[in-house]
């Protein structure tokens, strides 16, 4: 399998009075499922069009493979992308979907029967795709990317609507793919869909990167392993636990939530102050809290009131 | 989508509640659909663009110049050209040429004559005068259904004055006329010397009744006119004329037309005038009345009279009756000219219309929307009042711009634009708003029928504008466009016709002319049903299919 | 192979395939036949030039009126092949599969103008057969002066096929209108008012001929249907080639204004 990078390079786009892309950079590489994640209007889709030149950027480039992509002749056996999988004419099976999808890259009748099966459409591939479930949807836009085995592929949102077997089915795949040396950039906003995933993950937030970071990274970079601490006597306890090393990074009424000191020495340290307490419980961070601490100023539509 | 939700009912005033909660569902439901409605900036967009084209084809593609050039002097252009047109007792403009017999009349009188013949001439070299030595050289034979012989009544001799005159005619039969736009029907069937016609006019002060009678022993009133302000001393006695002679042969495809002038003849005899100022018995004049109205079907230098005892012949041409739009009418226009743009507005509106609806089946919407209001056919009755209401408002505004600057413009360049009562202007005016309301509605349903809004366009598209394409680019012959335009939805553009049916005289009164052949409301009703139809069967398919 | 012509070649294949491989595309190109032979031969039928009578009929233009409907089902075709991609989302498929974009509205216009032409020529040797067996017997005679309905006869042949290429600039004018403004009802909306309204304006401006006759040589449905007339040429407004040239114009300025909506806005 030839190996081709995705470098995207300063992007900046704009909609109107809407910043969407804000210098985004990053490169994907091949051998690794990447995971793209940030909260819903980050600019993770408009990235993967400027990358697919469906959208022109304001400033910066995007290469595959170290070209531009509307450069390349035949593209889909370069770049295998799906945006979005309810882009198809419904009244169209989804084998002649892809057969004239086929037809536009030169390949013929024989790849397209391979995708079918390899999606695991062969039953339903000659009927209407109009009346597909979203589930089925995604495994036909899966099935297109794959038409020109390309090395490059681009999932945006693969996880929705699928079902539970269906997100399993989805990891096995992707991991297969990175497997094989292909380069697979797959967004999403939760990062609990990519946990069993990725093993490199790029979180965006107002159009441009917060963190390029591999998993295991992340996660030791979230501020380690937590405390919670329930007391009457929380000025006390945080006088206390201060001169011993901690730091108070939340406190709601009786609830303290310490970093720095772990829960054994949370509880000798009380108990040499003498300070009263009701539970000390340790809590081990988790990829998705990681996740959420890093976005935590970069979510566009947080939820107002309540 | 707060604003879909219909508000709870209260159960502690079950009866009561129900019925306000029910209005006030619908009102929040109007609310939905007036905020999804103003929500898309494009839809806005359409409506504005709506009474833009509307404007832009009205007002300035719409444009008639009048030009003319008088041998080798400057070209000249608008109101330079025209010589203004006679002006009836009403205001309208007239057609006001005849040969006249006459002689003054006191304020009370009676004059009889008996018509023993009317026969005609026509035809010539399209208007052309004959050779002065031989004027009816090349004509043919024959009357106009409105040529007409008989004794008048008239203020004076002045183009566009008040009179009162009883007539036989073409093949009308005795018609009492007065004041241009009034004739009344009286003795049926031809003149001619087995079968004379024996006419009378009364008058008393401003009072003027016709009779007529086979014999001269047995009368008939056949009409009473009051001529306002009549003076105390008028013109009586005895005319003819002729209007133009208009030939249009209709084929499929094309249609063809020829315009000549035509001369009338009457010979009465047993004339009798009382009140005269001779007492009677006063020497006849002879006035060719009119003949330098310059829009007249054309002199033919032929018209005259002889005097031989007590026996008149009378030949003239021309007509006396208000002018109408139509072949051969001159630089007119009338005000719904400038509402042309009323098409393109049409489509406009129909493509939001149809929008409005299809819209919402493009990425589901319509479940949500039917999922808030339950009751399918209130959304489709919502969504048309929303859209109605729009699409009225822009014609209103469009026409009440479009057609006082429209009726200005033609008067700068010297057209005569026919005068409308405040009636029939609002009416135009109003009308205009509810030909796009109605029109949108019927969008809105065709819409919700096909879902496909290339094809819902396209079917209002051909449902409304080809039917009048068709008669104005004379695509069909009149008989078959002007049976589209009474029973396709295309109908509904009666109500902007402005201009009034004459049946005393002939006109092409067809659509590219402004006259429908439905009155306004009848072919607004025609509209209407359309859009009701319409409606219904959108609600049924919108209630049985899944949405 | 040639790189750039294989691309080529694949970009018409694929979009043959997308219009094969749905039944709206072949219904339209039926409905354009009906209705193309049927309102002509109801024309045909209702018409009649009685002996003696002297009637001034341009037997292509009576017989070809069937035009005058078909053009409209040719607008749909042609709008749908492009503003349907836009209504469900796949024209980005499309173009990522096609990134040439000018390619993409290359080939979806050759194929569903080459449709249009090959239906349109049923249609119109459809109608000239109707006319044919009807005409004559209506009184509609060489012997009287009509142009024969034989396509040996120069003007008719030029009326026929000159109607077949009309129903094709028809389809690429729709083609460019749709890249332009993609949204279906509005593209549609404008395509059908600048054929049908001119025809309204200009019997609207009864009083002006200088004016009438300018409108007459710019409408795109008026000067392209020149092209149908076989008697009295000299009265047009613009000679029948000269016609179907404004016509072309028309298409080329909506095909470039669309080529160049197409590649500069955002997909």
């Amino acid at each position: 399998m030839q190996q081709e990078t995705i470098e995207v390079s300063a992007l900046r786009k704009r909609f109107g009075a809407t910043v969407a892309l804000d210098g985004m950079s990053f490169t994907v590489r091949p051998g690794q499922v990447t995971g793209f994640v940030g909260p819903n209007g980050a600019g993770k889709s408009t990235t993967m069009r400027v990358v697919l030149s469906l959208d022109a950027p304001d400033e910066g480039r995007a290469l595959v493979g170290g070209r531009p992509y509307a450069s390349l002749p035949r593209p889909l056996s370069h770049v295998g992308s799906l945006l979005d999988a309810g882009a198809l004419q419904p009244s169209r099976s989804a084998r002649n979907h892809l057969m004239w999808l086929a037809h536009s890259q030169g390949l013929g009748a024989r790849r397209v029967d391979e995708v079918i099966a390899q999606a695991g459409l062969t039953g339903v591939a000659r009927r209407r795709a109009g009346g597909y479930s979203l589930g089925m949807r995604q495994r036909l836009g899966i099935a297109a990317a794959m038409l020109g085995d390309p090395p490059v592929l681009m999932f945006d949102e693969p996880f929705n609507g699928m079902d539970p077997e269906g997100i399993v089915w989805m990891r096995k795949f992707l991991r297969g793919l990175a497997g094989e040396g292909r380069t697979i950039l797959v967004s999403s906003h939760l990062m609990s869909e990519l946990q069993d995933a990725a093993d490199h993950l790029v979180v965006v937030g107002r159009g441009k990167v917060i963190a390029d970071t591999s998993v295991d990274e992340l996660r030791a970079a979230a501020s380690g392993d937590r405390v919670t601490l329930r007391t009457t006597a929380g000025p006390a306890a945080m006088a206390v636990l201060e001169r011993a090393g901690a730091a108070v990074i939340a406190h709601d009424g009786d609830t303290l939530t310490l970093s720095g000191l772990a829960a054994g020495q949370v509880v000798t340290a009380l108990n040499d102050g003498g300070v009263p307490f009701s539970e000390v419980s340790a809590h081990r961070a988790t990829l998705e809290e990681a996740y959420m601490e890093l976005t935590r100023d970069a979510v566009e539509y947080r939820a107002v009131g309540r | 989508m707060s604003a879909g939700t219909t508000t709870p009912v209260r159960p502690d005033d079950a009866a009561g509640a129900a019925r306000f909660g029910f209005l006030n569902g619908f009102a929040s439901l109007l609310r939905a659909e007036w905020i999804k409605f103003r929500s898309v900036r494009g839809w806005v967009i359409g409506m504005i663009v709506a009474v833009v084209v509307m404007e832009f084809m009205g007002l300035f593609l719409a444009q008639a110049h009048v030009g003319c050039q008088v041998s080798g002097g400057p070209a000249k252009s608008g109101a330079a050209c025209v010589q203004p047109m006679p002006l009836g007792p009403g205001g309208e403009a007239v057609n006001d040429q005849y040969y006249f017999v006459h002689q003054p009349l006191g304020s009370s009188g009676t004059l009889t004559v008996r018509l023993t013949s009317l026969t005609g001439w026509y035809g010539g070299n399209g208007g052309v005068p004959a050779a002065p030595s031989n004027p009816l050289a090349g004509l043919q034979r024959g009357l106009q259904p409105w040529s007409k012989a008989g004794i008048i009544i008239t203020d004076s001799t002045k183009q566009g004055s008040a009179y009162a005159a009883i007539m036989s005619t073409g093949s009308h039969g005795v018609a009492m006329q007065y004041n241009y736009t009034s004739s009344v029907a009286g003795r049926p069937g031809a003149v001619g010397p087995a079968s004379p016609r024996w006419l009378r006019l009364v008058r008393s002060g401003d009072a003027i009744s016709g009779y007529d009678s086979a014999d001269g022993a047995h009368w008939t009133l056949v009409g009473a006119a009051h001529l306002a302000g009549l003076a105390d001393t008028v013109q009586a006695g005895m005319f003819a004329t002729s209007p133009q002679h208009t030939q249009v042969t209709q084929f499929v495809g094309h249609s063809q037309g020829q315009i000549s002038p035509s001369l009338a003849t009457g010979v009465f005899d047993h004339v009798r005038l009382s009140g005269g100022s001779a007492g009677g018995g006063g020497a006849w004049t002879g006035d060719n009345v009119g003949s330098n109205q310059p829009f007249g079907p054309g002199s033919t230098q032929a018209e005259t009279f002889h005097q031989a005892g007590g026996r008149f012949t009378i030949t003239g041409s021309g007509d006396i009756a208000p002018v109408v739009n139509g072949m051969g009418s001159g630089p007119t226009a009338s005000i719904s000219q400038h509402l042309i743009g009323t098409f393109a507005g049409l489509i406009a509106v129909a493509v939001v219309a149809v929008m409005f609806m299809t819209a919402e089946y493009r990425r589901g919407l319509i479940r949500l929307t039917l999922a808030a209001s339950p009751r399918r056919w209130r959304v489709l009755v919502a969504k048309a009042v929303v859209v109605g209401a729009v699409s009225f408002v822009a014609g209103l505004v469009a026409a009440v711009i479009a057609v006082p600057i429209g009726a200005h413009i033609d008067h700068v360049n010297g057209l005569y634009v026919f005068q409308a009562s405040a009636a029939t202007t609002a009416r135009v005016l109003a009308g205009t708003g509810l030909l796009l309301a109605v029109m949108a509605v019927l969008a809105l349903a065709i819409g919700s029928m096909v879902r496909r809004s290339a094809v819902a366009v396209t079917a209002v598209i051909v449902g409304i504008v080809v039917p009048y394409f068709l008669g104005v680019a004379q695509v069909l012959p009149t008989s078959a466009s002007e049976w589209l335009m009474r029973v396709t939805p295309a109908a509904g553009f009666s109500v902007q016709q402005s201009l009034v049916v004459y049946p005393q005289v002939t006109n092409s009164y067809t659509t590219p002319n402004g006259y429908y052949p439905l009155g306004p409301w009848g072919g607004f009703a025609v509209l209407c049903g359309w859009a009701l139809v319409a409606m219904a069967g959108a609600v049924y398919l919108l209630r049985r299919r899944d949405a | 192979m040639n790189m750039t012509l294989a691309v080529r070649r694949d970009a018409l294949h694929a979009e043959w395939t997308k219009l094969r491989t749905v039944s709206g595309p072949a219904w339209l190109l039926a409905g354009l036949v009906a209705a193309t032979v049927g309102v002509g031969a109801a024309v045909d039928a209702a018409s009649r030039c009685p002996a003696g009578e002297v009637c001034q009929v341009d037997t292509a233009k009576l017989t070809f009126t069937g035009i005058d409907l078909g053009q409209a089902v040719v607008a749909i075709l042609a709008v749908l092949a492009f503003s349907n991609e836009y209504s469900n989302g796949m024209i980005r498929v499309t173009l990522a599969a096609m990134p040439r974009r000018g390619l993409v509205l290359a080939a979806k216009a050759a194929l569903v103008t080459g449709l249009v032409l090959v239906a349109g020529a049923v249609g119109v040797l459809g109608s000239l057969l109707a006319g044919r067996l009807m005409l004559p017997g209506h009184g509609y005679t060489v012997a009287r002066g009509f142009t024969a309905l034989s396509l040996s006869d120069g003007p008719m042949l030029r009326a026929a096929a000159g109607s077949i290429l009309y129903l094709g600039l028809i389809a690429l004018l729709s083609l460019g209108v749709a890249a332009l403004v993609r949204e279906a009802a509005v593209a549609i909306g404008v395509v059908l008012a600048l054929l049908y309204l001119f025809p309204i304006i200009v019997a609207s401006v009864g009083a002006d001929p200088h004016w009438q006759r300018h409108l007459e040589q710019i409408g795109p449905m008026q000067a392209g249907l020149y092209i149908q007339a076989t008697t009295n040429l000299h009265a047009l407004p613009l000679s029948p080639w000269a016609g179907l040239g404004v016509l072309a114009l028309w298409s080329a300025g909506a095909l470039l204004l669309g080529a160049l909506s197409l590649s500069l806005r955002d997909a």
